[in-house]
């Protein structure tokens, strides 16, 4: 059964409260051409899951050009563990040399975050979601509180579907949190990046990822320069009736 | 200098008559304006594309009643600002991506790399992929 027609609403609110294998299992047969975004954390759970629910999983990475060695090392070994190919998907190199030459290395300690991630990581996302039917993420709705944006296990993907193809979007992991993973990791012996025993809990480019301290919100190791509510661009759910 | 934004050739403004265009800001619950929906609006401005929007709905965080909310509400959107636009036949399209909106619907030519931070500034859940 692939590509078949989905209610996504409705998919939404049955598979909620379901567990995170289960979405996943709904996501991998209902789509062939699908692919799990992995990040080089701690989504790396997704992987685990995935490849005991099929032989046949496909994962791609964000090379920004700026990960931590040690997240590179990282990716090799789950592609090693795992024995799957993870394509790697690069900015495009006329865009960053553009990006450098005009605002340097460092922009986004002036200018905010979003002009290199959309140079380094969006336009890559995006020219691979083009190819693909579905994606899978790890997104959580832990991760951001500040945010408030809903994550629901499964959603048309309003960001990059096109005119011509709707994207679906599958967050197993929405209702999972850190702690949850945590537990799974060590569990099921599931390889991690190291940085995570150095104190990182969320983990993106070397120059704007920190570890945290006990009690801090891991939102607090990125970006950290900036204002949240700068970031802030969710209708607040509570104020939404349900 | 060129503009932000051209028109293509071939557009023709008067598919844009069988349509109702809605531009909803929002109002964050402690009074103060949403920077997004402030940049989206000068944006609107500058490009002289005001004159397409048929109507502006304000969503007041401290008001579920207010319009804005309540149209949100009802298309199950989650984050502001956003366009809606209704077909003749009553089939409405949500935009939470202005570029997006100005490419599909507008048929303006956009710059992509503009597009891929919209995309981000419209979705920071985006931050952890």
């Amino acid at each position: 059964m692939t590509n078949q027609a989905l209610d996504i609403p409705a998919l939404a609110e049955e598979y909620d409260q379901k567990s995170p294998q289960d979405i996943l299992k709904l996501a991998l047969d209902s789509f062939d051409n699908i692919a799990i975004s992995f990040s080089g954390a701690e989504d790396v759970v997704l992987v685990d899951m995935a490849t005991k629910i099929s032989n046949n999983v496909k994962v791609f990475s964000l090379d920004t050009g700026r990960l931590h060695p040690e997240t590179y090392r990282f990716i090799e070994k789950v592609r090693d563990h795992y024995k799957i190919d993870i394509e790697l998907m690069s900015p495009e190199a006329d865009a960053v040399e553009k990006l450098v030459k005009e605002k340097g290395l460092y922009s986004f300690l002036k200018d905010g975050h979003q002009e290199c991630c959309s140079v380094r990581k969006i336009a890559p996302l995006r020219r691979k979601l083009t190819t693909l039917d579905a994606w899978v993420t790890g997104q959580r709705k832990d991760q951001s509180p500040g945010t408030r944006t809903q994550v629901p296990v499964v959603q048309a993907d309003n960001a990059f579907s096109t005119a011509e193809k709707t994207l679906t979007k599958f967050n197993p992991l929405s209702n999972w949190t850190s702690a949850q993973v945590w537990e799974y990791i060590r569990m099921f012996d599931v390889p991690f990046n190291e940085l995570h025993e150095q104190g990182f809990i969320s983990i993106g480019c070397e120059p704007c990822t920190r570890p945290v301290v006990p009690n801090q919100h891991e939102r607090e190791g990125r970006w950290w320069w900036e204002e949240a509510t700068q970031k802030e661009c969710g209708l607040h759910s509570s104020n939404l009736k349900k | 200098m060129e503009p932000a934004l051209l028109i293509k050739p071939n557009f023709c403004y008067k598919a844009l008559l069988n349509m109702n265009i809605t531009f909803v800001k929002k109002i964050l619950a402690d009074g103060s304006p949403c920077r997004k929906c402030g940049d989206v609006t000068d944006k609107l401005e500058t490009n002289d594309q005001m004159k397409f929007i048929d109507q502006i709905l304000v969503a007041d965080e401290s008001d579920p009643s207010s319009s804005g909310m309540q149209l949100a509400q009802s298309l199950s959107v989650d984050r502001a600002p956003f366009f809606v636009v209704e077909q003749d036949n009553g089939e409405k399209t949500v935009y939470t991506v202005y570029l997006k909106f100005v490419k599909e619907v507008l048929n303006q030519t956009t710059d992509a790399k503009e597009e891929a931070k919209d995309i981000l500034d419209s979705n920071p859940d985006l931050d952890f992929i």
